[in-house]
């Protein structure tokens, strides 16, 4: 099981570097702002780790116009509500790094964007996800088991990219007891122009022979098995393409977001290109 | 498993490759961005306040300029004259400030002096009113010792006088000692002269009490010689009597001459709580004793065709497996199962020596030599001699087995012969220390007894059959046995008739079996009377009754009227 850990470890060490620039319409003096370079963790949240970037680029704005922050990539509103990694991999999996993201102060996209006023707002979307995945996993019997404080220590685990103090907490979210395996597996897929697909999916068959990703793609995208052998759709998770044998329970426990969720991004050839 | 293996390999290469090429390629590069950004921010910073402090001089040296413009403009010239008064005014002036301060100083510097020669003088006044009364003391002292000079003189002009008196005295008394000397050798001689004397007395004397003593020897032998003499001349005529004395010193012993098988029970009655283990006459026949698992030993007297109790002998912590009496019928000695022997008088009933020493069961014990002895035998594989005189053990003979019975013989020359688990017969000898001989049997033996005459040994073992041994030949001479007769316990019984003839043992069916001696021959067999197994039988002396006791409380006298 150390292995495990390993990989554990490894999905948590993901970063991505990325270069921030303020939108050209929004800048107030002479000289177009240098862009800030940041390495950001994939596990985190847009609105949590660009305090400094923010605080940067104000300087550069007409402070009577400074509204709420938001992020764009290549003309894309992007969700703060949705892992970094997530984003990164939907939007532009294979464009060279770094990422390239324009800031903006002014015009919040209302009708695409939920509105982000502060942290406690990522903290409450972020806890609302972990109970649902619980649900889903343990019909919220973990989660309901655990105090106030228990809750309290795994945000501040993500929000200060604490490895060992998040997973002291996360482990008993993703323990299974014996062979039971997780009732549902806590998942969602993501399409670029179309809106996430999560089901009830659960990882054994009645026989209780373990399912793998394959089975819950092919369950969730009937037509998607032959587009991934001629390579015209890519299955990403977490920056890499795992193989479709991979058993769906495994996958859940070890390459789920802090969220408690398996994002499963499904890049179709002519969206990329 | 293999398989598994392979996906989770590729996952981990990839995420590896992923975090190194999206992570590791540009840590260092954000990093030291990073740091230059901060750099340059906090430089802009500097250089924004530097130019408000350059532009603030800038003013400021404005503002100077100005003010000196205008001050210059309004002085003109007015005196330059006045202006050398001035100098020369300031410059004498600064003069005489510097002679000012010079006198100040040199003030200053007088008035410390002034007062360190105060001081100086305040010290020296002190040592000097120190010094005056140190003198005064030490005259005073003077005086004192002067007179204590004059004291001490005295003393020792009297002290001298007395010094002269003493020796005089001391010259007289070793005049007188050394008289007294002259007088204690002169009776040392005397003493010396006086032991030589009496010595010599001594030695005449004893040279008389010898020769006296020769003479009455003398005497003597003269005497036994005579009385040999005339005891040879007599002719004695010497009878064999046909049963020897067993014991001497009876009062009232019943010799028989012939014993009578008994035919029916002649009185039965309930002797003890419990087992009956042993019963046993007295050589006289009058008292019979049981000894019984309820922890007493009990006294009987016949009389009337019936036995009466005449008491209880208490003290016994546990059941009594053998009884014996001496043969002046004066004590009863019980072997007891609390690994004890006792011994009880008869006539108060009064317990009199307890014995022990054993580390287990004693299974049997006897009275031997003049019954100031007693030999014990137990279960702890050991047999023990004790003295009743002294009340201790003299002597402890490892006998390698579990002892269940023994009898004495001072007719075979002081022998103690008993009956072992391990189907042996073993011989000992008092008076010596080792184990002389042994007979090694077919089962366990149970009892032993001796014929009247000494010659005959009966035991019992444990494969139903009585051995009777000839004690000259050491060999089984006979074997009495019949259908139907059972030993049934370890401690079970077998005796000879008084006059040898017949050997008797009790049954585990409840019935006496009467054999002969000589052949083997059943003689009879009493049953129906007891009711379990019977365990010891005694022969009255006198050989017209026979007692048997069971393991259910009872006892019966036999007899054949």
């Amino acid at each position: 099981m150390a292995d495990d850990r390993e990989v554990l470890r490894e999905v948590w060490e993901g970063r991505l570097p990325v270069a921030f620039s303020l939108s050209s319409d929004e800048v107030s003096v002479m000289e177009q702002p240098e862009p800030y370079y940041l390495l950001v963790p994939r596990q985190s949240y847009l609105t949590l780790v660009t305090d400094k970037v923010q605080k940067h680029f104000k300087t550069y704005t007409d402070p009577d116009k400074v509204g709420e922050v938001w992020f764009e990539y290549e003309g894309q509103p992007l969700k703060w509500h949705i892992p970094i990694g997530v984003l990164f991999d939907l939007y532009s999996f294979s464009s060279t790094l770094p990422w390239k993201i324009t800031l903006h102060f002014q015009n919040f996209p209302d009708e695409e964007l939920l509105g982000c006023r502060s942290k406690e707002a990522i903290e409450s979307h972020f806890m609302a996800c972990v109970k649902e995945a619980d649900c889903l996993k343990h019909r919220s019997q973990v989660i309901n088991g655990m105090q106030k404080k228990d809750h309290k220590q795994l945000w501040m685990g993500l929000q200060n990219d604490k490895f060992d103090q998040f997973w002291a907490i996360n482990r008993r979210l993703m323990e299974h007891t014996g062979d039971e395996p997780f009732r549902n597996i806590p998942f969602r897929i993501y399409q670029v122009d179309k809106s996430y697909i999560q089901s009830l999916f659960r990882p054994v068959t009645d026989d209780g022979e373990p399912l793998t990703l394959g089975d819950l793609l092919k369950e969730n995208l009937p037509d998607i098995i032959p587009k991934i052998d001629a390579c015209v759709t890519q299955v990403i998770i977490q920056g890499v393409e795992p193989p479709l044998d991979t058993p769906i329970q495994w996958l859940s426990e070890h390459l789920s977001h802090p969220d408690n969720f398996l994002h499963i991004c499904v890049l179709h050839e002519t969206d990329d290109r | 498993m293999a398989d598994a293996v392979g996906w989770k390999r590729n996952l981990r290469k990839q995420l590896r490759q992923r975090n190194r090429v999206e992570c590791e390629y540009f840590k260092e590069l954000i990093n030291n961005h990073n740091k230059i950004f901060e750099g340059v921010d906090s430089m802009r910073t500097q250089n924004v306040a530097l130019q408000i402090q350059v532009e603030r001089l800038k003013q400021e040296n404005l503002d100077l300029n100005l003010k000196s413009e205008t001050s210059s403009s309004g002085n003109g010239g007015g005196g330059k004259a006045s202006n050398e008064k001035i100098q020369s005014l300031e410059q004498k002036l600064f003069k005489l400030q510097e002679e000012l301060t010079e006198m100040h100083r040199r003030k200053g510097e007088n008035a410390q002096q002034l007062i360190d020669v105060s001081h100086e003088l305040q010290e020296k006044e002190k040592l000097l009113t120190s010094k005056d009364t140190k003198l005064t003391e030490t005259l005073f002292q003077l005086d004192s010792l002067r007179n204590e000079m004059k004291h001490l003189e005295d003393s020792i002009i009297e002290k001298e006088t007395a010094y002269q008196l003493l020796r005089d005295e001391h010259q007289a008394l070793q005049l007188a000692c050394t008289s007294a000397e002259e007088k204690l050798r002169v009776a040392k001689e005397e003493n010396t002269e006086l032991i030589t004397r009496w010595m010599e007395l001594k030695g005449k004397q004893a040279e008389f009490l010898n020769f006296d003593n020769e003479e009455y020897h003398k005497k003597q032998r003269a005497k036994l010689k005579q009385d040999l003499k005339e005891a040879a001349e007599t002719h004695v005529d010497i009878k064999q009597p046909k049963i020897r004395p067993q014991r001497s010193g009876s009062q009232s012993m019943q010799i028989c001459y012939q014993a009578i098988i008994p035919t029916h029970a002649h009185y039965k009655f309930d002797a003890h709580d419990g087992e009956v283990n042993a019963v046993r006459f007295t050589l006289s026949g009058r008292i019979c004793a049981t000894g019984g698992a309820d922890r007493k030993i009990k006294l009987w007297e016949y009389g009337n065709g019936q036995l009466i109790l005449k008491g209880s002998l208490m003290g016994s912590n546990a059941g009594v497996m053998c009884v014996d009496f001496d043969s002046q019928e004066h004590h009863v000695l019980g072997a007891s199962n609390d690994f004890a022997s006792r011994v009880w008088s008869i006539a108060d009933h009064r317990l009199r020596h307890t014995l022990t020493g054993h580390s287990g069961k004693v299974l049997a014990a006897k009275f031997f030599g003049d019954a100031s002895k007693v030999v014990s035998g137990s279960h702890d594989r050991t047999l023990k001699v004790w003295d009743l005189r002294s009340k201790a053990c003299i002597r402890t003979i490892f006998a390698g087995s579990s002892c269940n019975d023994l009898v004495t013989s001072e007719a075979a020359g002081s022998t103690i012969i008993s009956g072992h688990f391990d189907k042996k017969v073993r011989f000992f000898d008092t008076r010596s220390d080792t184990c002389g001989n042994e007979i090694t049997l077919q089962g366990r033996v149970t009892s032993l007894d001796l014929s009247p005459d000494r010659t005959m040994l009966l035991s019992s073992t444990r494969e139903d059959s009585l051995k009777v041994i000839d004690l000259r030949m050491n060999q089984v001479i006979s074997t009495c046995c019949a259908d139907g007769f059972h030993v049934g316990n370890d401690y079970s019984r077998a005796v000879f008739s008084p006059d040898g003839q017949y050997t008797l043992a009790g049954s585990q069916d409840g019935s006496v079996f009467i054999w002969n001696t000589a052949t083997g021959k059943l003689e009879t067999r009493l049953m129906k009377e007891h009711h379990s197994s019977v365990v010891a039988v005694a022969w009255q002396p006198s050989g017209a009754m026979v007692i048997s006791c069971d393991r259910t409380k009872k006892a019966i006298l036999w007899s054949d009227i």
